[in-house]
């Protein structure tokens, strides 16, 4: 927070302005994140409606949703592990956001890494697991198989897609990588200079957003939308929340690894919300894979085309 | 020195600086132990013996006290109290083994010598003995400490022999240190030996399975010592000697071709214990068939022996850079790659093994194959940050690998059972064991904040740096094969619903309980703070010649994308919090309900329905991956074996139908020609 | 047996008895502070079940594709009761369906709506005269709103749908408080049609206890009906229960005999 440097007041040492600046920076980037998940799932709905010729839900929708949810005067409850298996996947989101640098704060960017928010990203993923086992619903567990199985299918090639992006340019540190796209301008955007690893990382994007064909994990007539089976009121609502801050964070590291980050908030946000509405507009007319053939998919096509890639950028 | 015990107590508590209250605690024990040392009997044996003990080689104490852990339990361990004092004497050599000082200070020499044949044996301890030996001997005390109450007398109900069991535990952590503490070939060998036979031993001891699993064993390991003296011959042939020095000097001399053989049998003759493809086959139900308490401390820290000799020749002495010389011919791979492979291809198969189990043992069994992959990978990729990967994950491995069995023979001891598909829901009835586990299941699978996101994270940095996508790429799959097969063993074991013949299941006992936790706490505490036991590796990683890992308290520190685990698990505490807040302070009050009142379609459940999905946990992945694990490895056993037999069918024929005495004669004349 | 003059228009609130006063204490902190606003976004945001009792379904697609869209309304289709606002009986309800639908009432969460699509559930409809079906449906649950037809047309359905969201914003759609303070009620009606041993696995009794709707109307002769035969299915809290723990502090009790 730079404007913090330039405030001068007698008396006050600058470091208590350092850490001042990273505790808001610490509370505001996961509001942000939220925020602008909010616009992100109203784009989402828009989308899909516009695809298929109808008006769509009212701007706040995904706000009322949540505060309905939450607002419910009965909620069932099927134990302890329940109830932090969703504060698990509110939390992890939460923790996870403030190591994606945006414009203007980079947060814990430095202390972690990309390797640390691939994996910060897993927790909310075991948080939910575990609260949708303790439910003890098969069509539950059936979903968190399936979407472990995903997982597993999206993150082959999201994997050597990050090890292309650390590789080529020398390190793992976010700030580090939106420094070097911004210094080259657009010629030096990511996508620019690793096209076939953009490419590979746009289909990985798909996996890690669950949207359509690759939501075999909620399935709703099949299994009864599998994890959120036995999910009601506050718990739907974390899972809401959740959905929010997914849909940000893969859209943000897609534009921080490909799309040079954001030099200023408009171009921040317009460039997530483009990203964002790729995987969103494919998913409206396509049907669902199946499991197995989801994994095969991932592992042929953008595998192929990520260590492609992968061949370029090392030589 | 004349150091009594009383000028000890006194300058402990001068420097606790206790509170008031506490000064009269502090003057009954100083006058109980006054009395004591001003008796007679004190002062003409206990004085001296002490002084005797603070004066000796720490060396020699160390193995002193392990030799007399061995005797003790072999007299006294029909005794009830007999696990209380093995805890004791494990604490007692942890103890012994911290004031040889050999971490941070110079490597010291053991006294004790055997010399045969104008051959010395001797022992010394330096950084990465003390490594090693400290994981031993905590995988001993937390083993002793498991088995000594409830577990110890169930075993001894079903009729099996107590001594015997702590006879094996220690006579384990003897061979394993005296492994470590070797200073030349031939003391090398003679731990090796000790420690194969005390697991042949640990395995072996209740029969059944475990038997047949440990003589399956027995023969890989045979094969494995006869290959480890196969080079140890070759390297006396070179350099003449057996001491380390000279082992060294020899090595750097030897030619291409010798150095690859070395490789072969070394190498393959380690690589055997540790369990590295394709001599994993014995290691899975060995381990998994032992003793509840010995499973335990097999897993934690059993194979990694072979991982030491492997440090010792191939990482220490042949040297990485060296094997990257090393080309294999017509292709462009060289034999640190071919390693580095074979280590990759161990995270994975075993992994996706795993993923099929449907007894917890072998699935835990089978994820420790996996993990030792990672070890020598990080091993091989060289780099600072990479070989300190590989050696942390030896330690943050043996205590979430020690947390995970402790937990799962809990629930067998509790339930009866370690099938997975019998059993289900018991959070309710086990709560504490499940925290175990969890904490376990996040740290085998590298998640933060537990230790074993650290090494694994170190892992995947160097394999970054270093230019190496396929084999990040294979790391990474293995630890979201791991992911997925933690999440059914947590799965089926306490979520979901709870069985009716488990309704009464009781929380494990508290003897078994405290281990468990401490360790859990452990493994949080090493994933908070890595900067203690970094700065083992660093030392490790300098006596071996290695570069050396830039840590600091939260992890690593390194402008190209460092880590700092302090700030990681803060913002994760800090997150939860939120989401907590949201959660509970935003939304309304929710009522527990019983497992039986869930959606089914409107359909009524009862308690007699089955209403738990165990059984082929990951239908859809092993549709497509289930016909790539044919057995191929077994179809390889099985042609060895076959080839075994055929020649041994031969070799009997000769014994038996040729004149005995003319075979002698040629044996002797043929020793005779070699050795003139 | 209702009278057809009996049946109420739609919009207009039902005159449901409450047996206690109005205004009695909501769950949810925030509900006092921002009675407003949260009722303003549950009118705006309801999850429908598509339970599909009966032919009146066929109506509902229309209602939800693009021709009419129901999404503009806030409203969108949900598959598990759990996650469920609004409970629609399209079409007759046959005395086996029926139980099937309180089940669902049951495990739905409130503030929950109950919505009678087709003139079936108003006083029987075609099957008026059947021995299989159940006539009135609010003898056997609360209902909020009737929407009459044989079938309703899609405009039929938002029309009642509207009318419902308004009695959601005005704080007058809170029929289903009514299940817990009259719950001897209703369940007199369902023992009458499915036998004396009828259960479902919810304790509504344990839930109204526990969210303070409890009413003078929740217990009477049909819940001890009730309790005769029902198991009461707690839910399994956890526990930490170390047998050698206890033995030992027992056997201390027993006379302080060291083992």
């Amino acid at each position: 927070m730079d404007w913090l440097s330039a405030v001068n007041l007698d008396g006050l040492a600058a470091v208590d302005f350092h850490w001042l600046g990273l505790v808001l920076e610490l509370v505001l980037m996961p509001l942000i994140a939220f925020v602008v998940g909010l616009g992100l799932v109203l784009m989402l709905r828009k989308i899909a409606a516009r695809l298929q010729r109808r008006v769509g839900p009212p701007l706040l929708q995904p706000l009322w949703d949540i505060i309905k949810l939450h607002a419910k005067e009965t909620q069932t409850s099927h134990g302890l592990i329940h109830e932090i298996g969703i504060v698990m996947a509110i939390g992890g989101y939460v923790a996870a956001v403030t190591l994606l640098p945006v414009p203007g704060m980079n947060g814990l960017a430095e202390q972690g890494g990309l390797i640390a928010l691939l994996y910060m990203t897993m927790i909310p993923s075991l948080g939910l697991a575990l609260g949708v086992g303790q439910c003890a619903n098969p069509n539950g567990s059936i979903g968190i198989s399936r979407a472990l199985t995903a997982m597993l299918a999206y993150d082959v090639p999201m994997v050597i897609v990050i090890f292309g992006v650390a590789f080529h340019f020398g390190s793992l540190n976010l700030v580090h990588l939106i420094a070097a796209q911004q210094a080259g301008g657009i010629a030096g955007w990511g996508i620019v200079q690793m096209p076939l690893l953009a490419l590979a990382g746009l289909f990985a994007l798909q996996g890690m957003l669950g949207k359509q064909p690759f939501e075999i994990y909620v399935a709703p007539a099949e299994i009864a939308t599998g994890p959120m089976v036995e999910m009601g009121g506050k718990f739907l609502g974390g899972l809401f929340v959740m959905q929010c801050f997914q849909l940000y964070t893969g859209g943000a590291l897609y534009v921080t690894l490909f799309l040079g980050g954001g030099e200023h908030w408009l171009t921040f946000l317009f460039k997530v919300f483009v990203v964002t509405a790729i995987p969103m507009t494919i998913a409206m007319v396509f049907p669902r894979y199946r499991t197995e053939d989801m994994v095969r998919l991932f592992w042929k096509w953008p595998t192929m085309i990520g260590l492609l890639g992968i061949a370029f950028v090392m030589n | 020195m004349a150091t009594s015990p009383l000028t000890v107590v006194d300058q402990l508590f001068a420097g606790l600086h206790l509170p008031d209250g506490f000064d009269a605690v502090a003057g009954v024990i100083r006058e109980s132990l006054a009395q004591v040392t001003n008796s007679a009997i004190w002062t003409r044996y206990g004085q001296q013996s002490l002084e005797w003990l603070i004066g000796m080689n720490p060396v020699d104490r160390l193995f002193m006290l392990s030799a007399l852990t061995l005797l003790l339990m072999l007299l006294l361990g029909r005794l009830r109290s007999a696990g209380v004092l093995a805890v004791l004497l494990y604490g007692a050599q942890f103890a012994a083994l911290l004031s040889t000082d050999t971490l941070f200070g110079a490597p010291a020499a053991a006294e004790v010598r055997i010399t045969v044949a104008d051959q010395s044996l001797h022992w010394s301890y330096d950084a990465l003995s003390w490594f090693f030996a400290m994981i031993t001997i905590g995988a001993a005390f937390v083993t002793a400490w498991y088995a000594a109450g409830s577990w110890m007398r169930r075993y001894r109900e079903a009729g099996r022999s107590a001594p015997a069991f702590h006879v094996a535990l220690a006579l384990n952590c003897f061979g394993m240190l005296l492994l470590v503490g070797s200073a030349d070939l031939l003391s090398l060998f003679l731990g090796w030996e000790l420690v194969s036979w005390a697991s042949f031993l640990l395995m072996a001891l209740v029969g059944g399975l475990g038997a047949q699993a440990a003589l399956k064993y027995l023969a890989y390991a045979i094969s494995a010592a006869m290959l480890i003296l196969g080079g140890i011959a070759l390297i006396y042939s070179v350099g003449g000697s057996f001491e380390y020095g000279a082992v060294v000097a020899a090595i750097r001399g030897m030619t291409d071709v010798q150095v690859w053989t070395l490789l072969l049998l070394l190498g393959g003759g380690f690589a055997v214990k540790l369990g590295l493809l394709p001599f994993h086959l014995w290691q899975a139900a060995a381990y998994a068939e032992a003793p509840g308490a010995g499973s335990v401390f097999l897993g934690a820290i059993s194979a990694r022996m072979g991982l030491f000799g492997i440090i010792v020749f191939i990482v220490g002495m042949i040297g990485v850079g060296r094997l990257m010389t090393l080309e294999i011919p017509y292709t462009f791979m060289s034999s640190r790659e071919l390693i580095a492979w074979m280590a990759a291809f161990t995270i994975i198969v075993p992994t996706y093994t795993a993923l099929q189990q449907h007894d917890a043992r072998y699935l835990l069994a089978w994820h420790g194959i996996g993990q030792g992959g990672y070890m020598l990978l990080g091993l091989m990729v060289g780099d600072a940050v990479g070989s300190a990967g590989g050696l942390l994950h030896c330690f943050n491995y043996a205590i979430t690998q020690a947390a995970l069995l402790m937990a799962v023979f809990a629930v067998v001891h509790r339930t009866g059972t370690a099938d997975l598909n019998q059993l289900g829901g018991l959070v309710a009835r086990m709560p504490l064991t499940f925290l175990v586990l969890l904490f376990g299941i996040i740290s085998l699978a590298g998640l933060p904040p537990m230790a074993g996101f650290v090494s694994k994270w170190m892992v995947y940095r160097s394999l970054i740096t270093e230019g190496m996508p396929l084999l990040f790429v294979a790391a990474v799959v293995g630890t979201l094969g791991t992911i997925l097969s933690v999440y059914k063993l947590i799965h089926n074991i306490f979520l979901g619903q709870l069985r009716v013949e488990h309704q009464e299941v009781a929380e494990a006992p508290l003897s078994m309980l405290i281990p468990m936790l401490g360790l859990s706490a452990l493994i949080f505490l090493a994933g908070f703070i890595p900067g203690p036991a970094l700065s083992w590796v660093a030392q490790v990683q300098g006596q071996l010649g290695l570069p050396v890992v830039p840590w600091v308290l939260g992890g690593i520190v390194d402008p190209r994308g460092g880590l700092d685990m302090i700030w990681l698990v803060g913002i994760l505490m800090a997150g939860f919090g939120v989401g907590a807040l949201v959660f509970y302070g935003f939304g309304g009050r929710s009522r527990r309900v019983h497992q039986l009142d869930n959606y089914a379609g409107g359909h009524f459940l009862t308690a007699d329905v089955h209403y738990q999905y165990s059984d082929n946990f990951y239908a859809g992945l092993m549709h497509l991956i289930g016909p790539w694990y044919r057995g191929s490895f077994r179809w390889l056993e099985r042609s060895l074996a076959a080839t075994l037999d055929l020649v041994s069918f031969g070799a009997d024929g000769l014994y038996r139908l040729a004149q005995p005495t003319l075979l002698m004669l040629a044996a002797a004349v043929a020793m005779l020609a070699w050795v003139l | 047996m209702t009278h057809i003059d009996q049946v109420p228009t739609p919009g207009a609130p039902l005159p449901v008895e409450i047996g206690v006063k109005a205004g009695a204490a909501r769950t949810n902190p925030f509900a006092r502070v921002f009675d407003e606003l949260v009722r303003f976004a549950q009118s705006r945001s309801l999850f429908m079940l598509h339970y599909c009792t009966g032919c009146g379904a066929v109506e509902l697609p229309p209602a939800m594709t693009s021709r009419f869209d129901m999404e503009r309304l806030g409203i969108q289709p949900m598959v598990s009761p759990r996650q469920a606002d609004i409970l629609l009986i399209t079409g007759y309800v046959s005395v086996k369906t029926l139980k099937r639908v309180i089940l669902t009432y049951e495990q739905m969460n409130s503030p929950k709506y109950v919505i009678g699509i087709c003139s079936c559930t108003v006083n029987g409809g075609m099957y008026w005269q059947s021995y299989a079906t159940a006539k009135k449906l609010n003898d056997y649950m609360p209902v909020d709103i009737y929407i009459a037809g044989c079938m309703p047309r899609p405009e039929a359905v938002i029309e009642g749908l509207r009318g419902l969201i308004e009695n959601i914003r005005t704080g007058r759609a809170d029929a289903w408080k009514d299940y817990y303070r009259r719950y001897d009620h209703y369940l007199g009606n369902q023992q009458r049609l499915f036998g004396a041993d009828w259960q479902t696995p919810t304790d509504v009794i344990a839930e109204a206890r526990h969210y303070d709707l409890f009413g003078p109307a929740t217990l009477g002769a049909h819940t001890a009906l009730l309790e005769q035969h029902q198991r009461p299915l707690e839910a399994l809290e956890m526990r930490i229960e170390i047998p050698e723990l206890m033995r030992r502090r027992s056997r201390a009790d027993q006379g302080g005999t060291a083992q």
